[in-house]
């Protein structure tokens, strides 16, 4: 799991915002597309690519895209 | 159900005519405008369509749905109609954008678990603009495409696919 290949992913849950102004440091809720549905499919991408379900809570607590990516590395590995 | 109810930290209850400027201004909110349908969005258009609704309602026909947060205020609304038999449908479904922001999924539990367990329905039906990308993706994970036409796409969820979405929602949502 490389943080690339997951902003990469993370950025594809945008349909309004090009993937290539997503970076690890991005402020993801910082955006007028951002809504549940969005943190929605965040965490359904989280469940399909790495198998690591994501509460709301885990979203709640996040600000940037590393936050997200270090919670589902955490699971991931136990 | 007695209406209302208190739930996962919201309280839904039925529409009245003094919801009306509400729903217009979700109706017309730039955001939310986008994938609706364009009527009158007159408030007084709004009132009379709630006082034919409210018949419809007292037969057990349709339930439109509000939500709000006690500090807050309206957050949104939701409707479930065509229930017939043992299926209904469900829609109208808006959100202030600056809600909390799990409000959404909240509402959607509680209409899904309202259709299916309180009016004891096998079957919901919904329908979702093509281009709301977002709603697609997340109908698409629980509901079963069954059609399209150039703007919409039809889908349907039973009773197994409702146990999934409430289960997954419910884990989610730590509630």
């Amino acid at each position: 799991m490389d943080i690339e290949s997951f902003v990469q992913e993370f950025a594809e849950q945008y349909d309004e915002i090009p993937a290539e102004s997503f970076t690890p440091d991005t402020l993801f809720k910082e955006n007028d597309e951002w809504s549940s549905m969005t943190a929605l499919s965040i965490i359904a991408m989280a469940d399909a690519n790495y198998d690591v379900r994501l509460t709301g809570d885990d979203i709640r607590k996040s600000s940037t895209i590393t936050d997200i990516f270090n919670i589902v590395a955490e699971k991931a590995n136990k | 159900m007695d209406f209302p109810v208190s739930r996962y930290g919201l309280n839904f209850r039925l529409v009245t005519e003094d919801d009306a400027e509400f729903i217009v201004r979700l109706r017309t909110d730039k955001k939310l405008a986008r994938y609706i349908s364009h009527t009158d969005n007159s408030v007084a258009n709004q009132v009379n369509w709630i006082k034919n609704y409210k018949r419809r309602e007292e037969e057990g026909k349709e339930y439109y749905v509000l939500f709000e947060d006690a500090q807050t205020g309206p957050l949104g609304v939701f409707r479930l109609y065509k229930i017939e038999g043992d299926h209904f449908t469900a829609g109208s479904w808006l959100v202030k954008p600056d809600s909390e922001e799990f409000a959404a999924l909240k509402s959607d539990l509680f209409l899904l678990i309202f259709g299916f367990e309180d009016l004891k329905m096998n079957r919901c039906f919904i329908d979702v603009r093509k281009d709301n990308k977002k709603l697609v993706r997340y109908h698409k994970m629980f509901f079963r495409p069954i059609g399209e036409d150039e703007n919409n796409l039809y889908l349907d969820m039973d009773k197994a696919a409702y146990e999934h979405k409430r289960k997954y929602l419910t884990s989610i949502l730590n509630l």
